[in-house]
């Protein structure tokens, strides 16, 4: 590189920054009206005009402008769930699409902390999206981004897990009924009486949390079920394996345990490899895998049962449906709504899987990779039940 | 005088000109995938969520050139988040907030003390000693708060969230004010024995610098730096959760060496780290708004941040072998 094309360079680097330094100051006179219509020669989705940024609500009656944008905030990506989830997300969304109600789906989505998902949600409004589906990594943390959002018109759904902030809608199952199920099923399996282990998924995770109060729920009406201990396996199959082993180490008469979503191949696994003179019984999860495991395990030991309720990624596509519907205009009916701010669609359990339906729930994994969460979403038509 | 604006020279001589051209080129991109970027509250949005990054990566960086490492830093931001969130609650009083801000402050510096009196006066080694004590503030912020929830009056959080003097980001003026203080500080004897104890120990030690002192006292500023960021974080997310600084420790080193310092000490600066924090911010929302596809994200996010940190090596290598 000779002094001269070295000068030049310098020269062009010390032109690009004052320029964007120039256009950092620039930015700041438009500030009163901001976000209005003077920036939106570049993108191909000419809504801004009608919408006045300030008025809260008054979304509802001059929606008639389709298609309509819808994003994705989702901060943990290294789970089969959320992989099904963002796969059926995009595949519902093209049934829209071809309709011309809704364009491709703006994804935020990467192993992010809580300050990353508040990043994704912002980049998400700055995209003039009509609608958000986020699939929260914290309780309360996005609380004050999410209401931005919602001062803003856009219609803020939180899918997966509940959330408490006015104004936003939440779309998923019952954690905490969820986990009961199988809680009350090895109560019930245990006659009332035994000790048992139990492995959560992430301390402190909202669904973790409703699903670990419903447990301890359960347990606490049947006073001769001991839990012995309670360890994370991370909602990870392998260290739910290692958890698990642990435990049977510790406890070789255990009589039951107790552990959900994701972890419970591992768990079994772990009780298949030491193969115990006394098996535990065990809860399973909604998963092909697991179901064949469980099925495996049957040969090893002809007295060893499970159950599996799933906890199914068909809640995400149903509240996109839910999402278009509203932008389209129409009424939700309160009165089918639930939840602590009366703001939750509960959507049913898709699939209760025991001894006595296990080769129905084989036959729903018939065609499907073993990592498949056994799955149901709901139809356009089902939806509409929702609404007025 | 005519060598003045070589290559070599200006890497040389400004630590901060490389990360200069790198957060140019970042914000150029992004500002041609977002024309709005530059809206007021798009750059204080985005700027509310750089900070506490950039104020880890400034004590980092300052242990860095010291010669040390600080991997306890998500740690400590975690213990004050949990503090923050429990102490004062949602519906606490302002004149609370401000009380356990300060209480947070003296946690972080007492953190680093621990860690430097281990590194400087047990003379352990920085990178394993830092390992164990971020179990041990991870830890203890477990223990404040076993479960997210808590949090600071949504009153107080839009105080950071909102705040704009002069019609900029509140961010701005505190960046401002830490390269001021920074600048103030490298001027002064202890900036330069900071240098001479991150460059060579021994010479130093023999030249009569006080090495122990200063090396207990980067692990104090990275502990100060830490706590302020934790409070940052707390005022952004309103809330409180024990694994909230986990994601922030290897950001913090990525960004100080992005910034242009390196691991064996003695050589950059902070306004380096403070451009590679925002740049590392930066690239996120490029790959946000390139639309790049859902499932090649990690990938291509990860392969910039490679070639950034590659990208002086790689430049080296070229004209070296060059005519």
């Amino acid at each position: 590189m000779s002094k001269k094309t070295q000068k030049v360079l310098l020269w062009i680097f010390s032109v690009l920054i004052i320029t964007s330094m120039l256009a950092a100051c620039g930015g700041t006179p438009t500030q009163a009206p901001a976000t209005e219509a003077p920036v939106a020669t570049e993108a191909p989705v000419e809504t801004e005009a009608p919408v006045a940024t300030e008025a809260p609500v008054q979304t509802e009656e001059s929606t008639s402008k389709e298609p309509f944008t819808i994003g994705i905030s989702n901060p943990f990506i290294s789970s089969e769930y959320r992989t099904q989830m963002i796969a059926e997300l995009i595949e519902v969304n093209k049934e829209y699409m071809d309709k011309g109600l809704t364009t491709e789906l703006i994804i935020e989505s990467a192993d992010t902390d809580v300050a990353g998902q508040i990043q994704q949600l912002q980049n998400l409004m700055a995209k003039n999206v009509d609608a958000i589906l986020v699939n929260p990594g914290d309780v309360q943390g996005l609380n004050a981004t999410l209401q931005e959002a919602v001062a803003k018109g856009i219609i803020v759904i939180s899918v997966d897990q509940e959330l408490n902030v006015p104004g936003v809608y939440n779309v998923g199952i019952d954690q905490k009924a969820w986990a009961m199920e199988s809680a009350k099923w090895l109560a019930e399996k245990l006659g009332g009486k035994g000790n048992i282990v139990q492995i959560e998924g992430f301390p402190g995770h909202p669904a973790n949390v409703a699903r670990m109060e419903g447990v301890a729920e359960v347990f606490a009406q049947y006073p001769d079920i001991k839990v012995l201990a309670t360890d994370t396996g991370k909602w990870d199959e392998a260290t739910g394996q290692q958890v698990m082993s642990n435990f049977l180490a510790a406890y070789p008469n255990l009589d039951g345990y107790w552990t959900q979503d994701g972890m419970a191949i591992g768990a079994l696994q772990a009780v298949m490899a030491a193969n115990p003179a006394k098996w535990p019984q065990g809860v399973g999860e909604g998963r092909c895998q697991f179901l064949k495991l469980w099925q495996e395990a049957l040969t090893m030991n002809p007295d060893f049962d499970s159950i599996a309720v799933a906890n199914h990624p068909g809640v995400s596509p149903t509240g996109l449906r839910i999402a278009v519907n509203m932008l389209m205009g129409k009424q939700v009916d309160k009165s089918k709504l639930g939840g602590v701010n009366g703001l939750s669609f509960v959507i049913p359990l898709a699939a209760v899987i025991t001894s006595k339906n296990l080769d129905e729930g084989l036959a729903m994994c018939e065609g499907k990779p073993d990592a498949y969460l056994l799955d149901d979403i709901m139809t356009d038509e089902e939806v509409q039940q929702y609404f007025k | 005088m005519k060598n003045r604006f070589t290559w070599d020279f200006l890497m040389t001589r400004y630590p901060a000109f490389f990360p200069l051209i790198l957060l140019a080129i970042s914000i150029i991109v992004n500002w041609i995938l977002q024309p709005n970027m530059f809206d007021r509250e798009t750059l204080n949005s985005n700027m509310r969520v750089f900070l506490p990054l950039v104020l880890v990566a400034v004590g980092q960086a300052v242990v860095l050139i010291g010669g040390g490492i600080d991997i306890s830093v998500g740690g400590i931001v975690s213990i004050v988040n949990t503090i923050l969130a429990t102490r004062v609650g949602l519906d606490g009083s302002t004149e609370l907030m401000w009380r356990y801000v300060l209480v947070s402050i003296l946690v972080g510096l007492l953190a680093g003390a621990i860690n430097g009196f281990f590194i400087a006066h047990l003379r352990l080694q920085p990178i394993i000693t830092t390992y164990a004590t971020s179990f041990l503030y991870g830890g203890l912020a477990l223990f404040i708060l076993p479960n997210p929830g808590g949090g600071i009056p949504a009153s107080i959080a839009e105080i950071y969230r909102t705040t704009t003097p002069l019609k900029l980001p509140l961010s701005f003026f505190i960046i401002a004010i830490i390269l001021l203080v920074w600048k103030y500080i490298s001027s002064t004897r202890y900036g330069k024995y900071l240098f001479a104890v991150g460059g060579k120990a021994d010479a130093a030690y023999e030249t009569a610098v006080p090495v122990t002192s200063v090396q207990f006292s980067i692990y104090v500023i990275s502990g100060l730096m830490a706590a302020l960021a934790g409070i940052a974080i707390t005022m952004l997310s309103g809330s409180g959760n024990a694994e909230i600084g986990s994601a922030i420790t290897l950001n913090s080193i990525t960004a100080v060496i992005i910034g242009g310092n390196s691991f064996s000490g003695g050589i950059g600066g902070v306004t380096g780290p403070v451009m590679g924090a925002i740049t590392l911010s930066i690239i996120q929302n490029i790959i946000s708004f390139a639309h790049i596809n859902t499932w090649w994200e990690t990938l291509v996010k990860a392969t910039i941040i490679v070639i950034a940190l590659a990208a002086p090596g790689i430049i080296n290598l070229l004209r070296r072998s060059g005519p």
